[in-house]
């Protein structure tokens, strides 16, 4: 699931968050940076970046398939878009003992711990995020100057 | 958000079912193939493809960002997944009419009539995927082989 983050008053320089986002995805191990695109839509400039999982996994359900960063706006006003993907994420389900695998690959969730589940880079990349935004941001942050949707 | 669905007792020719989707992205004008991934999970085989959109939209939200298909499993027993990602898809909220865009880019996604809307190529795919499905399956294809699974 994607989120989106709404950053507001904070004459961030979004050159520079960009490019240090661009360098956590591309010193994560399991992943390969595929495409930047760069330009303006309507008039509001805007940058994404994709990077894929460059190896067959060990383990499949849920294990980080793609990440997506998206940053667009100027830097009083400016949108993040966060999208990680996870190969069958929808079929774990909670259970009692952990977590129940449906369908034909059930073996191969519980074998892997060393996977990079998506669920943790995701989390790993939000706070790491929070810290370059407040890195690159000329004026004080404070949560009342960001809005999750 | 994916759509995963398991199809069983169909004895499907799972390499002929992805090389046509693999087809069916290529000939998409606005999508471009990043990688294949083909092998081998604990004995189950593995096939997985991601196109990304080519160029800068012309409208972000909702816009087709990126599609992944991947198959896996045997010609009994197998899984497909389906996802479709989408620009800022979690800030159009439907209105009285047509929908309506939260935050600084409405404009944006009004703008843009021509676009290719990701909630449309996955239905397009969805229906594709099905005839490929019938074509590649050695046995008679029914809803009851068929289970869904979407979170």
């Amino acid at each position: 699931m994607p989120y989106v983050k709404r950053y507001k008053d904070l004459n961030t320089d979004l050159d520079a968050v960009y490019d240090d986002i661009k360098y956590e995805l591309q010193t994560g191990k399991e992943l390969n940076v595929v495409k930047e695109q760069d330009g303006t839509v309507n008039g509001v400039p805007f940058r994404s970046i994709f990077a894929v999982r460059e190896s067959v996994p060990k383990v499949l359900t849920g294990t980080l398939r793609e990440a997506t960063v998206t940053i667009t706006g100027v830097a009083d006003d400016w949108l993040l878009e966060v999208h990680t993907g996870a190969w069958f994420n929808n079929l774990i389900t909670p259970a009692t003992g952990g977590l129940i695998v449906a369908g034909p690959l059930g073996g191969l969730a519980a074998s892997g711990t060393a996977a990079v589940y998506a669920v943790k880079f995701e989390r790993d990349l939000k706070n790491r995020i929070k810290e370059v935004v407040r890195k690159h941001s000329k004026k004080p942050y404070s949560e009342d100057k960001v809005e999750t949707f | 958000m994916p759509f995963v669905r398991r199809y069983k007792d169909l004895s499907t020719d799972l390499d002929g079912l992805y090389a046509d989707i693999v087809r069916e992205l290529q000939q998409e004008k606005d999508l471009e193939i990043v990688k294949e991934t083909n092998g081998v999970i604990n004995d189950v085989g593995i096939r997985s493809v991601t196109a990304i959109r080519a160029t800068v939209p012309r409208a972000v939200t909702g816009t087709l960002r990126e599609v992944t298909v991947t198959v896996a499993g045997e010609p009994d027993d197998w899984l497909l997944e389906l996802h479709t990602g989408a620009w800022f898809g979690n800030m159009v909220l439907p209105g009285a009419g047509g929908f309506l865009v939260a935050g600084p880019f409405g404009s944006a996604a009004a703008a843009g009539t021509t676009t290719l809307l990701a909630v449309t190529y996955g239905r397009k795919l969805k229906n594709r995927i099905k005839e490929l499905v019938k074509k590649h399956s050695g046995k008679k294809y029914t809803e009851e082989k068929i289970e869904t699974f979407i979170s």
